[in-house]
């Protein structure tokens, strides 16, 4: 047993501490740090400064333009990133779609679509979740029915985030009702800017934009767009879904949120004591802190169990369902530290003359509901103990 | 002992609720938050059906007959999901008019209030979510006859509507003390008063209120010089009951709704209600609502009673209740999944609603310490 992380990968993390520091412009961490949002041209800008610097798909291998990173260095990324406040860039694209079409894509998928996203011209969105298909994905009711050498596809996705900001989507589509439900299940690319595709905004609590109804209504999509074989689309979810696995501990926004805990509570209150003097809250901020720590051990412990060929099991979920957790736990603090200046609505602020709350208090309770979707999106917490009791029991 | 509603109280659950399945719903609401005079329209017509009347007693121009009236009527307010401001207005603001003036004047108040021509907030409790009587971030000078206040508070709930402030301003003492703290009436257009409005999390209005040297005579003192920090305790408590009330009607419309919904909402093949441990989730739900449902009550029917019982109780009420309210909103977004967190459904206003009420008036671990400090002097 070893604590101590690699000598390389430990150059990288100061590397990229020493990048962050130079590179990223105060503005968009400022943003980013306190919830919000920032426009697509400045998650443009920032995608121009990543690629200069070749950090702009850190999940891709170097032969389509990634960094080529192992998972130690992902995990590193994803931690300094996060503590540094680094806007995190058209992710569907980069992170989800980019590694699906380097294993399954047609080569003429990757010299089309790859570019693309490399160029940050194309920003996709995932098209998975419908209105009767949530928890229960395989009963997903997008049709597409071939026709020639194309599909004509018609369906509703349900929250479906940055479709707003998107000009593709991929989907998840029903092309056969035969067999178990898996079976009939396909991975279709569609472009959106095409007659037959209605993007409609989904307001989330405190009234963030960031999930919408996407229809599609007799939509012509040629078979070329299809990903992988017809009917293989449940092994390239679980593949996508497996990129992501560790992503949902979020270590380095948690780390973030924990960091600006700390300092809030070592500031002077309302009441004019220290916070820190208040024993329950004091006592609240360490046990999210533990958590947060055994969070993260937890993640380098799959991680490094991973890398020496273990498969991974349910920690996974183990993950999932902590890191949501301890995020909501850490915004609520946050939230609840900024007193009555944490709970005004961010929309409704007047925004003549001097502030009336901080600018980094205005979004606190904002997040604090945004929040809220971490425990449902994604596979619930219900679902992930679904998951850890059927390994456990084995039934 | 009897935990139900007395006739009276069943006639005015009877009304409001009437009234708020009539005029109210998600939509209504929504409409409401961006049409000043359709609030103002809607706030006329509760005070002519007579529900202001609610928070005050027959010998000052009301129809209450028990102090826990005005949780009847926030209990509705919570189903219903209600912002409008019956809270700061007749509750807080009504029980500082009862407690500190008098004779005429009083009578004057008081009509204003029960007629809805007029509307109160609280400048009180400094950046706190209007908890500590003895914090304040306005301080008062004699001037002549009378007194100049200086001072600034972030956010004023129903400081946008108000015709008139209560301030509490520090007169004599240090920070921290409840002797020294005097309350002011104070015009919400007097000379020297600037306010931005904006809104809470929860859509409920509110203000930046800035006094800059604003003169008042003597007889805007509510209560006695330096004595006004206990007629506040006595004024959020009267609000913390009705609060709780609040929660209440919220809590038991989202065991309800919950219920519905995992009733008809169909995976994995059959309704989301034959999941057991949804089952179990909604039986918990059920379990916090009950547990402080009678401590809320406990709190209504303690207000008139003994100072220190009365503040024990509220204290008791409100950590039970905010710990509850958490868990109950919580757990009835849960179980709506997507639904829950999308502005659509009620369900997430609830939640932030119960959130904020949680926050309001001093949070669990505010309470406790308090419970705590009472349990130890008795």
């Amino acid at each position: 047993m070893d604590l101590s992380i690699d000598d390389k990968v430990q150059a990288l993390r100061e590397e990229m501490r020493d990048f962050f520091a130079k590179n990223l412009p105060p503005e968009f961490a400022r943003k980013t740090l306190i919830g919000e949002k920032l426009t697509k041209d400045e998650h443009k800008q920032w995608h121009a400064i990543l690629r200069e610097k070749g950090w702009h798909v850190p999940l891709w291998p170097k032969e389509h333009g990634g960094p080529g990173w192992g998972p130690m260095e992902r995990l590193i990324w994803e931690e300094e990133s996060g503590m540094a406040g680094a806007p995190r860039l058209n992710h569907v694209s980069q992170d989800l779609l980019g590694p699906v079409l380097i294993e399954f894509g047609t080569p003429e998928q990757k010299a089309e679509l790859l570019p693309r996203i490399l160029s940050s011209e194309d920003w996709w969105c995932q098209g998975f979740s419908e209105p009767q298909a949530g928890s229960d994905l395989a009963n997903l009711q997008m049709r597409a029915v071939r026709d020639g050498d194309d599909y004509i596809v018609t369906g509703t996705k349900l929250w479906t985030s940055y479709a707003h900001v998107s000009n593709k989507i991929f989907c998840l589509v029903r092309t056969s009702t035969d067999g178990p439900k898996q079976a009939g299940i396909s991975f279709l690319l569609i472009d959106m800017e095409q007659p037959g595709v209605t993007v409609s905004p989904i307001y989330s609590l405190g009234g963030m934009l960031s999930v919408n109804e996407v229809q599609i209504t007799d939509v012509r999509v040629p078979v070329t767009n299809l990903v992988g074989r017809e009917g293989g689309a449940w092994d390239i979810t679980k593949f996508l879904l497996g990129n992501e696995r560790l992503m949902g501990a979020w270590i380095g926004v948690n780390m973030s949120l924990a960091r600006q805990v700390r300092e809030r509570l070592g500031r002077v209150g309302a009441d004019g004591r220290k916070r820190s003097e208040n024993s329950v809250l004091a006592q609240r901020v360490a046990e999210v802190e533990t958590d947060l720590l055994a969070l993260r051990y937890t993640t380098y412990r799959v991680l490094a169990d991973e890398l020496s060929g273990k498969a991974p099991g349910p920690e996974v979920s183990v993950i999932k369902v902590r890191g949501g957790e301890i995020m909501q736990a850490l915004s609520e603090l946050l939230m609840e530290l900024a007193e009555i200046e944490g709970m005004v609505h961010p929309l409704s602020m007047p925004h003549d003359g001097v502030p009336v709350v901080p600018d980094e208090l205005e979004h606190m309770a904002q997040q604090f509901f945004d929040k809220r979707k971490l425990t449902i999106y994604g596979g619930s917490s219900e679902i992930q103990r679904n998951i850890i009791a059927r390994r456990l029991l084995n039934v | 002992m009897d935990f139900n509603y007395d006739d009276n109280q069943r006639m005015l659950f009877d009304m409001v609720d009437r009234f708020l399945t009539d005029k109210h719903d998600l939509a209504k609401r929504a409409k409401l938050l961006t049409d000043p005079a359709a609030e103002a329209a809607l706030w006329r017509e509760m005070a002519e059906l007579g529900l202001m009347g609610a928070a005050f007693p027959e010998e000052v121009g009301g129809f209450s007959t028990s102090p826990a009236d005005p949780y009847v009527v926030m209990e509705r307010f919570g189903r219903h999901l209600v912002t409008q401001p019956f809270l700061y207005t007749a509750v807080i603001g009504g029980r500082l008019l009862i407690e500190g003036l008098s004779g005429a004047d009083r009578e004057e108040e008081i009509g204003m209030v029960i007629a809805g021509e007029r509307q109160l907030a609280l400048a009180a409790g400094s950046a706190h979510m209007l908890r500590s009587a003895e914090d304040t971030a306005f301080a008062a000078v004699p001037d002549g006859n009378g007194w100049k206040i200086s001072g600034r508070m972030p956010a004023v709930l129903n400081g946008d509507r108000a015709d008139k402030l209560i301030v509490a301003a520090r007169t004599a003492g240090a920070s921290g003390e409840l002797a020294g703290v005097t309350l002011f009436l104070v015009a919400a257009d007097a000379a020297g008063i600037s306010r931005r409005n904006f809104r809470m999390i929860d859509a409920q209005g509110a203000a930046e209120v800035v006094l800059d040297g604003v003169a008042v005579g003597a007889e805007s003192v509510l209560g006695s010089v330096d004595g006004g920090a206990v007629l506040v305790e006595t004024a959020l408590d009267h609000g913390i009951a009705a609060t709780c009330g609040e929660a209440i009607g919220s809590m038991e419309y989202l065991i309800e709704a919950t219920a519905e919904y995992t009733r008809t909402r169909e995976q994995y093949g059959a309704p989301l209600a034959k999941f057991q441990v949804l089952q179990h989730r909604m039986a918990d739900m059920y379990i916090q609502t009950q547990t402080a449902k009678s401590m809320a009550l406990v709190a209504a029917l303690s207000l008139d009673g003994d100072p220190a019982e009365r503040m024990r109780m509220v204290s008791a009420a409100k950590a039970q209740v905010g710990r509850s309210a958490k868990y109950v909103g919580y757990q009835a977004v849960q179980l709506h999944g997507g639904m829950g967190v999308s502005e659509e459904l009620d369900i997430g206003h609830h939640y932030i609603r119960l959130n904020f009420i949680n926050q309001l008036f001093g949070d669990g671990a505010f309470h406790l310490r308090r419970f705590g400090a009472l349990a130890q002097a008795a």
